[in-house]
């Protein structure tokens, strides 16, 4: 009687260990499985968009279906620029800055873009987003860059209101296709492949 | 017999409690009790990168070090302090000079860690990842001190990066 109690007393402390110790693990996936998530920075939700949720669960705004906020800039070499000197055509809008590598692997993809699609009427425009962007070194490091990534299309230098204007950019880099009627199609947060990106521009110069 | 039996569900019950409550401490707060009895420990976070200060001792009125250690977060990067390209935005630490604080005379950082990009693997730069600990040169007289600084950074994950931040931190440590 006695080794039967002591017995099932063992029985007893090995399944409560062994039931704590699955508790725990699937607790520990279900949180490592949510820091995941919550870690992810680029995440397609559907076609055309690229990332929709920022490390700090910030949700990044959806601006596909929008009108595509107006905006006068001056450019890199002093001329001011407004987007509706586009209208009718149509515009890949990409916001990079000096500091933002991702940036740099695109801009030579956008230069081929701005080439390929010249007769459909595309127009490049990318937003400089440094900060004191009128400083001598920045200028020089905007001027490098332009350089290395082969980059001739209009530059202009970001306000800070512009980047409100299209959802708050808290990450680069950031690209909208608008279509002829200024409408944005699609959008992409971080850096996407350039084959989707070229479909993007296929899109937006589609009937031409 | 019943005492024997007693003793063995009092310890079946402790060592299953003592499991789920271990099991519910959050990873950061099992990361700081190493530095009980020093101190408490305190974090802060800014844009993926975290401060963790754990209290800590020097010997007074001698030449010692004080480590800051900085988190950044899983998937993330930041430039270390020589970043491989004029382009990048070097970490830095400023220190603020308080009158009556302990003098920080220098303050050195960990060497990075070579990292490429998926999309630009040729393009190898030097970063800080996960735990980063920089070690500040100070001499103090006795009593509780505290160093505040500020860390600039810019982070990246593997396709995107983010603004330039400050960090504003403070270390307190016991000069004995």
């Amino acid at each position: 009687m006695r080794n039967a109690i002591v017995g099932g007393l063992i029985v007893l402390v090995v399944a409560l260990l062994v039931w704590s110790g699955m508790h725990n693990l699937r607790t520990r996936r279900a949180q490592e499985a949510k820091a995941r998530d919550q870690q992810m920075t680029i995440a397609v939700d559907k076609k055309g968009a690229t990332a929709t949720t920022s490390a700090e669960g910030e949700t990044i705004a959806d601006l596909r279906g929008k009108p595509a906020a107006v905006f006068t800039l001056t450019s890199n070499t002093g001329k001011r620029v407004s987007l509706n000197d586009y209208n009718g055509k149509p515009v890949l809008l990409n916001f990079w800055a000096t500091w933002c590598t991702p940036c740099k692997v695109e801009m030579p993809w956008f230069q081929d873009f701005q080439k390929k699609y010249a007769a459909q009427g595309l127009q490049v425009i990318g937003i400089n987003e440094d900060d004191d962007a009128q400083s001598t070194e920045v200028k020089d490091q905007i001027k490098k860059t332009l350089e290395r990534t082969g980059v001739d299309y209009t530059i202009l230098m970001s306000d800070k209101a512009v980047g409100d204007a299209y959802g708050g950019l808290d990450v680069l880099p950031a690209t909208f296709f608008i279509d002829r009627s200024g409408k944005i199609v699609a959008q992409a947060i971080g850096l996407a492949s350039k084959d989707e990106a070229e479909r993007n521009v296929q899109k937006i110069t589609a009937g031409s | 017999m019943r005492r024997r039996v007693a003793q063995v569900l009092t310890g079946v019950v402790l060592a299953v409690a003592a499991t789920r409550v271990w099991s519910g401490v959050p990873a950061m707060a099992r990361a700081f009790t190493h530095a009980e009895g020093e101190g408490a420990a305190a974090a802060v976070q800014g844009g993926h990168v975290g401060f963790i200060a754990e209290g800590q001792s020097i010997a007074a009125d001698k030449a010692a070090t004080v480590n800051l250690h900085f988190r950044v977060d899983p998937g993330f990067h930041i430039n270390s302090h020589t970043p491989k390209s004029d382009m990048l935005i070097p970490t830095r630490l400023v220190v603020a000079m308080v009158a009556g604080d302990p003098e920080v005379t220098a303050v050195d950082f960990p060497v990075g860690t070579p990292f490429a990009f998926a999309f630009e693997p040729k393009q190898k730069l030097d970063v800080y990842q996960g735990d980063v600990v920089l070690t500040a040169h100070v001499k103090a007289a006795a009593g509780q001190h505290s160093l505040k600084a500020e860390l600039h950074y810019q982070a990246c994950d593997q396709a995107a990066c983010y603004p330039p931040k400050t960090l504003a931190i403070e270390q307190p440590f016991t000069a004995k």
